[in-house]
């Protein structure tokens, strides 16, 4: 695992965002390498000299978050990795069964330092905005959105969100041309109502979501659709590819995403878990559904060696760099430049139920 | 199998009957077709849904039973709140084509050739003859014109003649594309030789070689008016190049005269022990030389319907046999993605409304610009000038606005009234290129037959129980399973 939060000293005033860099420069928003120290790299910024837990090798071209209050470095946006997300707010109004990251009740605003990490970004990358529900805080969201995209229009956001609070208004807003750049990628669950409400833990969740897509579909929103694979959503998948492919189709990729043993999901691995090896079929047929009409499915999270071969070119590497985890028996595999591997936190037992391709 | 129309397709104050009643009743009107015992009902987003019996009746008077309700449900000819018929609405505009860029280009550096089939149908000139190539002028407009680009993804198809008589040419235009644009080029060659010009081409990895193989060898010579050491001269550089790069970068396609088609099985395997797997039945279209030499082969259009359709049964019952090879047809497969996904647009002669310069165009070596091959042929071989401009001047012009008034399916009451209409297309030149005119009755065209026999084929096929069947058509659409996931009411 890549630790993204590090202890750190500094004297500031206030948390500030900066960006590490080898050498001097003039410009403020940077911070050059001053001398490695015991902890581990000293650096020097408009915001005074601020020591952090970590070799300066490491650190280069990171964008972190200094709080002197907490004595931590959060690194917002890794240089070298494909794989930045910036949590937003921890609040959220489901609770989803699987939820990865359960909510919290309080919301610290950070988005104007978010802003300045987005601007200091490099060249081209997409960034990832989560939560929580981000769209609880609409307006600051919309707002960093639009003016991170207005300096940077080479960047791209993907924000995850329930897709709970999408307005008329919101509508005309997400016309602009600066939403090019930014992918909403928000779950379903199910085609019927109480299948998915049940499982996102809110009544009335799917109808609203439904408004939402409409709204979003006059703006001509882009749209990443995720489902997580369980045993309770696995056996209605069919019905919600058909669902998709009537109602959804203009969305730009379905994620079918395995599920992560962290959060809610991990008290109740056994009840949700589902072993692809044996129950594959549910997910292939919608698949098919999903392919034939021209839906482009992704799976997630998902070993190779986990799909049957004719799925596997559907099946991305999509487990983060800082998360991801292989077992000794993945050693000798082709494959495996390719393969999502594992969450860190999956069942230790579950890694070893793998097989070379 | 069922061939005819159905005539009683709904009209107008039908389908205003129909929005009366919302509880139950289509948002837009169905049209109905008779494939074998059973009834196709197809709505303009191109939803479709086969049942025992014609449901309009019943739909409009709010009579239909739940279980059918559920079918058209399923089916997405009944839609379901605001986001269904947004959706539905977006479909059906998807159904038709809303052109891009102008991101693919079929140039022709030069007309002159080193055969002299006799079927061709570019009008070629002789190998040696002068003035048959890109002057100057016109090559430094093409690329202009390429380094001008404004698509991000661009198809560049080399045209002649035989292009690789010009393979400067051909380097100084795939030279030109900026470095930002993600460019592929196919050199259209009949591989009779391979300079190292040109082979030095072929080995850059974006570029792809199509060529003729119009089946075993006596009947590839027979058509080519070639001894069997000529023939045997192209094979030879085929299959080096096979083993040189693998059946990936490179493709065939026979020309067939439709009097005397080879044996199916023979034309496969000419194809299938390359390792080629995609054929694409081209009959010999009647231009240039052809139309001169080959001009009873307006009558022989109901045999080669014939044939083409046992071609592709005749592929199914392989592929079912040996799963270690998937062959298919290029054409009948395109028909079945246009079935399954609204925006399979482009194949440029299969859409809907088709207008001409905009994303595709070509230009001729004498800079002409055409709206198609087929357009270029036609003016090559005296018949009709269908040129809409020049590499100079452009092609935004009234000639142009002309031809793209009529190319449409819209208005036209055979394809108004026809359940494949968002499956299908407009193709104004091959009705000109085969009468001479745009103006008579849809259903009395070559081009209208021969789609409604394919298309219900292709329904047919979709429905039918036998696993052999379904298998072929799962690979052909490119899904991992053995059966469609596609449902019918019975």
């Amino acid at each position: 695992m890549i630790a993204l939060a590090l202890r750190a000293a500094s004297d500031a005033p206030a948390p500030f965002v900066t960006r590490l860099t080898r050498k001097p420069d003039s410009d403020p928003a940077l911070s050059h390498f001053l001398a490695a120290t015991q902890a581990g790299s000293l650096w020097s910024g408009a915001q005074g000299l601020f020591e952090v837990a970590s070799a300066a090798e490491d650190l280069i071209g990171d964008v972190v978050l200094v709080d002197p209050f907490e004595g931590r470095a959060d690194r917002l946006i890794r240089s070298a990795s494909r794989h930045n997300t910036l949590v937003v707010t921890e609040q959220c109004d489901q609770l989803c069964a699987m939820c990865s990251q359960p909510p919290k009740k309080t919301h610290v605003d950070r988005f104007d330092l978010l802003e300045t990490a987005c601007l200091l970004a490099d060249q081209g990358i997409t960034i990832g905005i989560s939560g929580g529900e981000p769209t609880l805080h609409r307006a600051r969201l919309f707002a960093m959105l639009e003016s991170v995209l207005e300096a940077r229009p080479d960047l791209t956001f993907h924000v995850l969100s329930n897709a709970q609070h999408f307005t008329a208004d919101d509508a005309l807003r997400l016309r602009s041309p600066c939403y090019r750049n930014v992918v909403w990628g928000i779950p379903v669950y199910a085609a019927d109502a109480a299948s998915h409400d049940a499982i996102v833990g809110k009544a009335g969740a799917f109808e609203r979501l439904m408004v939402s897509f409409t709204h979003l579909l006059r703006a001509g929103a882009r749209i990443e659709l995720r489902t997580v694979l369980s045993s309770s959503t696995a056996e209605r998948l069919d019905t919600l590819a058909s669902f998709i492919a009537r109602n959804l189709a203009h969305i730009e990729q379905w994620s079918v995403m395995g599920l992560e043993n962290i959060g809610f999901a991990r008290s109740r691995w056994s009840e949700l878990h589902l072993d692809l090896r044996r129950d594959f079929d549910a997910v292939s047929k919608a698949l098919d559904r999903a392919i034939l009409h021209g839906i482009r499915p992704r799976l997630f999270n998902i070993p190779l060696c986990h799909v049957p071969e004719a799925y596997r070119s559907y099946a991305v590497a999509s487990i983060s760099d800082w998360k991801q985890r292989f077992s000794d028996k993945c050693a000798p595999c082709a494959a495996r430049p390719d393969c999502s591997g594992f969450f860190e936190w999956h069942p230790p037992e579950l890694v070893e139920e793998v097989f070379p391709l | 199998m069922g061939k005819s129309a159905d005539a009683s397709c709904m009209t107008a104050s039908a389908s205003a009957h129909a929005m009366a009643a919302p509880a139950q009743s289509p948002s837009v009107p169905w049209i109905t077709r008779r494939i074998g015992r059973h009834v196709l009902h197809v709505d303009a987003a191109g939803r479709f849904l086969l049942s025992d019996h014609d449901l309009r009746n019943r739909a409009e008077r709010g009579h239909l039973t739940l279980y059918e309700h559920e079918r058209l449900t399923e089916s997405g000819l009944l839609v379901e709140g605001e986001l269904g018929r947004l959706s539905q609405r977006l479909a059906a505009q998807q159904r038709r084509f809303h052109p891009g860029e102008l991101d693919y280009l079929i140039l022709v550096p030069t007309l002159r050739c080193n055969l002299a089939c006799s079927y061709c149908q570019v009008s070629r000139a002789a190998e040696g003859a002068s003035g048959y190539d890109w002057s100057d002028e016109t090559r430094d407009a093409v690329i202009d014109l390429v380094r001008r680009t404004r698509a991000r993804h661009l198809k560049i198809e080399f045209q002649g003649g035989e292009p690789t008589l010009r393979c400067d040419l051909i380097e100084a235009v795939i030279d030109a594309v900026p470095p930002h644009v993600e460019a592929t080029f196919v050199i259209c060659t009949n591989l009779q030789q391979v300079p190292p010009e040109a082979a030095a081409l072929f080995d850059r990895e974006n570029v792809s070689i199509s060529t003729s193989l119009d089946g075993p060898r006596e009947h590839h010579a027979r058509q080519r008016g070639q001894d069997d050491a000529a023939s045997e001269a192209f094979e030879s550089n085929l299959d080096r190049l096979l083993t040189r790069y693998g059946p990936g970068k490179i493709s065939a396609l026979p020309t067939l005269d439709p009097r005397s088609p080879p044996d199916p099985d023979e034309l496969i395997d000419a194809y299938a022990r390359r390792g080629l797997t995609a054929i694409y039945l081209r009959p010999i279209n009647y231009q240039g030389f052809a139309r001169r030499q080959h001009a009873d082969c307006r009558t022989t259009d109901a045999r080669w319907l014939e044939y083409h359709e046992a071609f592709i049964r005749r592929l199914i019952e392989r592929n079912w046999k040996d799963r270690s090879i998937c062959l298919e047809e290029s054409y009948f497969s395109l028909l079945l993605r246009r079935i399954f996904r609204p925006g399979e647009d482009r194949h440029v002669d299969l859409r809907n409304p088709n207008p001409f310069g905009t994303d595709f165009i070509v230009i001729d070596h004498d800079g002409l610009a055409y709206p198609t091959d087929e357009a270029r042929m036609l003016a090559r071989s005296g018949i009709i000038d269908l040129s809409i401009g020049n590499i100079r001047q452009g092609w935004n012009t009234p000639a142009r606005d002309a031809l793209n008034a009529a190319s449409t399916c819209d208005g036209d009451p055979d394809c108004e009234a026809c359940t494949y209409k968002p499956f299908c297309g407009r193709d104004i030149v091959d009705d000109i290129s085969r009468y001479g005119t745009i103006d008579i009755p849809r259903h009395e065209t070559e081009f209208c037959r021969r789609h409604l026999h394919l298309f219900d084929l292709a329904f047919e096929l979709i429905h039918s129980p036998d696993p052999a069947i379904q298998y072929s058509l799962c690979r052909w659409l490119g899904l991992g399973g053995d059966r469609l996931p596609a449902e019918r009411l019975s």
